[in-house]
C-alpha cells in the first residue's frame, strides 16, 4: 500500500474560455500522506476549492497529473471519475447538503446505497458510525430539526461510512460558530488518525490549523507556504 | 423497501400542492383516454350486438355487405340451395329494416325491425312476457328503454308500423341500438311487412352446421353454390360490422383524437412537474453525482417518483371510470371498461410518465458535480 494517498504533480487548471480565461491551478504539486490531517489555507479565489474539486476527481487538470490511489484521473471520462469518487473519497461540504426528506441515519445509509450495500447491514453501519460523530441519539431526526453542527457531523458520517482513503472538507467551520466549528475539526483530526484514511480540509479560518499535521498555504493558485509539525500549528 | 424508492416517495410527498396538482393533471388525462377507449369498446360492442346475440355457424349475405344495418338483399330462393349443401343443418332466413312506428298520437319515430324464426335469433333479457307470444298476429318485443319514445307502457299497448296494427307481446331489457332507432323484434312474416320487403327477399341467411361438419369446408361449398354472395363466421362479420361503423365513419377516429389528446395532456403535465421538481433538487442530485452515484442510480429516483405519479394518478382515475361506467349503463351509449383495457390503460399510464421524465434526466445529466461546492 502506498503511504501517499493522492498524488498531484506539476498540475494546472484553467478555467473558462477566451478572454474569460483564468489560471485557476499553477503548476501545484502535491503528495497527501495516510494518517495526517492537511489543511489548505488561502483567501478567496486563491484555487482552494478547484484544487479540492481535482483531486476529488470532479475536475481533470488542463496539464499536470493526479492519481487517487495510485488511480489517474487524466483522460478519465465522466463515469470513471464517478467510480474513483465513489470508491476512494469521502467529500464534507460547508452547507452539508443532506437530503432534507430523508433521516440522519437515511442520509447516511444512502453514501452505502450507492455502493450497493442495503438493508438491514447498511442500517447498522450507519448507526454505527452515527455514533462514532456522538449522534446515535438523533439518527431517526431529520435535517431540519438538527443544528448547523449536528448536520455537519451527519454529513461526516456519511463522507466516512464507506472508509474511503480520502477525506475532503470544503470550509466545514465556515457557518458554525467557534465551538461547533472546534468540536468538527476535532472529529475530522481523529479521522485522520485512523491510518487507513488522509484528511484535506479547505478553509480560511487560521484557528483551525491547531488541528492540523501539516498546512498549506495557497494564493493565486500557486502553494506560498508548506508547514509541517509545530510550525504547522503555530 | 429500498433508499431510492423511499426518496422518490419522500421527494414527490414533501411538496404536497404540486403533488396534488401532478395527480389531478394525471387523473384527468387517464380519465379523459379511459373514456374515450370505454366508449370506443362500449360503441363497438352495441354495433355488433345482435350478431353476438346470434346463434348461427354462417352468415349468408349479399356480397359487399358492409354491417349489419346494411339493407343489401338476398333471393329467399337461395336457401333451398343452402340447406341442400353438406354439412349444413338449418338455414334461416333474416329480415331486416328501418320502418315507422306510429304512436297512438300520430307521430311518427323510426324503428329497426328484425325478423326472424324467433329461434335461432330472438329477443333476449326479456323481462316481460315470452318469446313465444311473438308468433301471434301482430305481436312485437320492444325494449323497456324506449317505451318513451314508442309510446307504449308495457305489454298489450298498441301501435302501428307502416300502417299496420302492432300489440306489445315481450318486453326487453337492455337492448339499444347505437344509432338511438329503437329495435323492434317480430316474426319473420311480419318483419317482411313492416319494412316492405317482399317474400322472394332476404336479409341474410342464417346457418346452422351439423354437429362435426368442418366450417371451412362447409364455407368452401356455400361460397361456391351461391356465387353472388358472402358467407362469413360471426367473428368475420362482427369485425365487418364494427369497421364499418368505427373506422369507416370517422366515429372510431373521433374516440381515438380524444384519447390521443388526453395522452398528450398528460405527458405534458407529468413532463412539466417532474422537471420543475427535479430542478427543485438539483441540489441532491448533484450531491449524489459527488459522492460518486452511477446515472442509473440517479434516474432510479426520477423514474420511481413518475412511476409513483403513474400508480397514485391511476388509481384514482380508475375509480372515476368506473363511476362513468356506472353512469352510463342504461344510457344511449354506455361506456365499456374492460379488465384488458384497465391493464392497458395501467401500463400506459406508467410508460407516459416515464417518458414524461426524461426532460428531467436530461436535466440531471447536465448537472456538473463542482456545484456542491458552490451552493
Amino acid at each position: 500500500m502506498s503511504e501517499f494517498i493522492v498524488e498531484a504533480k506539476g498540475v494546472t487548471k484553467v478555467l473558462g474560455h477566451g478572454a474569460a480565461q483564468v489560471y485557476a491551478l499553477k503548476d501545484i504539486s502535491l503528495s497527501l500522506r495516510r494518517g495526517e490531517l492537511t489543511v489548505l489555507m488561502g483567501p478567496s479565489g486563491s484555487g482552494k476549492t478547484t484544487l479540492l474539486s481535482v483531486l476529488g476527481c470532479m475536475l481533470t487538470p488542463t496539464s499536470g497529473a493526479v492519481r487517487v490511489c495510485g488511480y489517474a484521473t487524466e483522460g478519465a471520462d465522466a463515469k470513471v471519475l464517478a467510480k474513483l469518487r465513489k470508491d476512494h473519497v469521502g467529500f464534507v461540504f460547508q452547507s452539508y447538503h443532506l437530503f432534507p426528506t430523508l433521516t440522519a441515519a437515511e442520509n447516511i445509509q444512502l453514501a452505502l446505497d450507492i455502493r450497493g450495500m442495503h438493508g438491514e447491514d447498511a442500517r447498522a453501519k450507519s448507526l454505527d458510525v452515527l455514533e462514532k460523530v456522538g449522534l446515535a441519539h438523533k439518527s431517526a431526526s431529520y435535517p431540519r430539526e438538527l443544528s448547523g453542527g449536528e448536520q455537519q457531523r451527519v454529513a461526516i458520517a456519511r463522507a466516512i461510512v464507506s472508509k474511503p482513503s480520502v477525506i475532503l472538507a470544503d470550509e466545514p467551520t465556515a457557518v458554525l460558530d467557534t465551538s461547533n466549528g472546534q468540536a468538527i475539526m476535532s472529529i475530522l483530526a481523529e479521522i485522520a488518525k485512523d491510518p487507513t484514511h488522509g484528511v484535506l480540509v479547505v478553509t480560511h479560518d487560521s484557528r483551525m490549523t491547531s488541528f492540523a499535521d501539516r498546512v498549506i498555504h495557497i494564493e493565486d493558485g500557486r502553494f506560498v507556504r508548506d508547514e509541517r509539525g509545530s510550525a504547522a500549528a503555530a | 423497501m429500498p433508499l431510492n424508492l423511499t426518496l422518490a416517495l419522500r421527494n414527490l410527498f414533501h411538496d404536497r400542492l404540486r403533488f396534488v396538482a401532478t395527480t389531478i393533471g394525471i387523473v384527468f388525462s387517464v380519465v379523459l383516454v379511459m373514456v374515450q377507449m370505454g366508449l370506443y369498446l362500449g360503441f363497438g360492442r352495441m354495433v355488433t350486438t345482435v350478431i353476438d346475440h346470434t346463434s348461427a355457424d354462417l352468415w349468408v349475405m349479399r356480397h359487399g355487405t358492409k354491417c349489419f344495418e346494411d339493407p343489401s338483399l338476398l333471393s329467399h330462393s337461395k336457401q333451398t340451395g343452402a340447406a341442400a349443401t353438406a354439412g349444413v343443418a338449418e338455414v334461416t332466413p333474416l329480415v331486416i329494416g328501418f320502418s315507422g312506428w306510429i304512436l297512438p298520437s300520430g307521430e311518427i319515430t323510426p324503428v329497426f325491425v328484425v325478423g326472424s324464426d324467433l329461434q335461432i335469433l330472438k329477443p333476449w333479457n326479456l323481462t316481460e312476457g315470452t318469446v313465444r307470444a311473438l308468433s301471434g298476429s301482430g305481436t312485437v318485443a320492444v325494449d323497456r328503454s324506449y317505451f318513451e319514445r314508442l309510446g307504449v307502457s308495457g305489454i298489450g299497448s298498441k301501435a302501428n308500423i307502416r300502417g299496420l296494427p302492432v300489440s306489445v307481446a315481450a318486453v326487453s331489457e337492455g337492448i339499444r341500438s347505437f344509432t338511438t332507432t329503437p329495435y323492434v323484434f317480430s316474426d319473420l312474416s311480419q318483419a317482411r311487412a313492416y319494412i316492405g320487403i317482399p317474400s322472394t327477399m332476404v336479409s341474410y341467411l342464417l346457418v346452422k352446421l351439423r354437429p362435426g361438419a368442418d366450417l371451412e369446408h362447409v364455407r368452401h361449398d356455400l361460397q361456391a353454390s351461391l356465387p353472388d354472395s358472402e358467407v362469413l363466421t360471426p367473428a368475420e362479420f362482427n369485425e365487418r360490422s364494427r369497421s364499418y361503423w368505427l373506422l369507416g365513419t370517422g366515429a372510431g377516429a373521433a374516440l381515438f383524437a380524444g384519447a390521443i389528446l388526453g395522452i398528450i395532456v398528460g405527458v405534458v403535465i407529468v413532463a412539466q412537474t417532474l422537471y420543475s421538481s427535479t430542478k427543485d433538487h438539483l441540489d441532491e442530485f448533484a450531491t449524489l453525482r459527488a459522492m460518486g452515484s452511477s446515472n442509473g442510480y440517479i434516474y432510479s429516483v426520477i423514474i420511481y417518483q413518475a412511476v409513483l405519479n403513474a400508480v397514485i394518478g391511476f388509481a384514482f382515475a380508475t375509480l372515476i371510470g368506473f363511476s362513468v361506467v356506472e353512469f352510463t349503463r342504461s344510457g344511449a351509449l354506455p361506456v365499456l371498461i374492460t379488465p384488458m383495457l384497465v391493464l392497458v390503460m395501467l401500463v400506459l399510464t406508467v410508460v407516459v410518465c416515464i417518458a414524461a421524465a426524461l426532460g428531467a434526466i436530461f436535466r440531471v445529466v447536465r448537472i456538473d458535480p463542482v456545484m456542491v461546492f458552490t451552493r
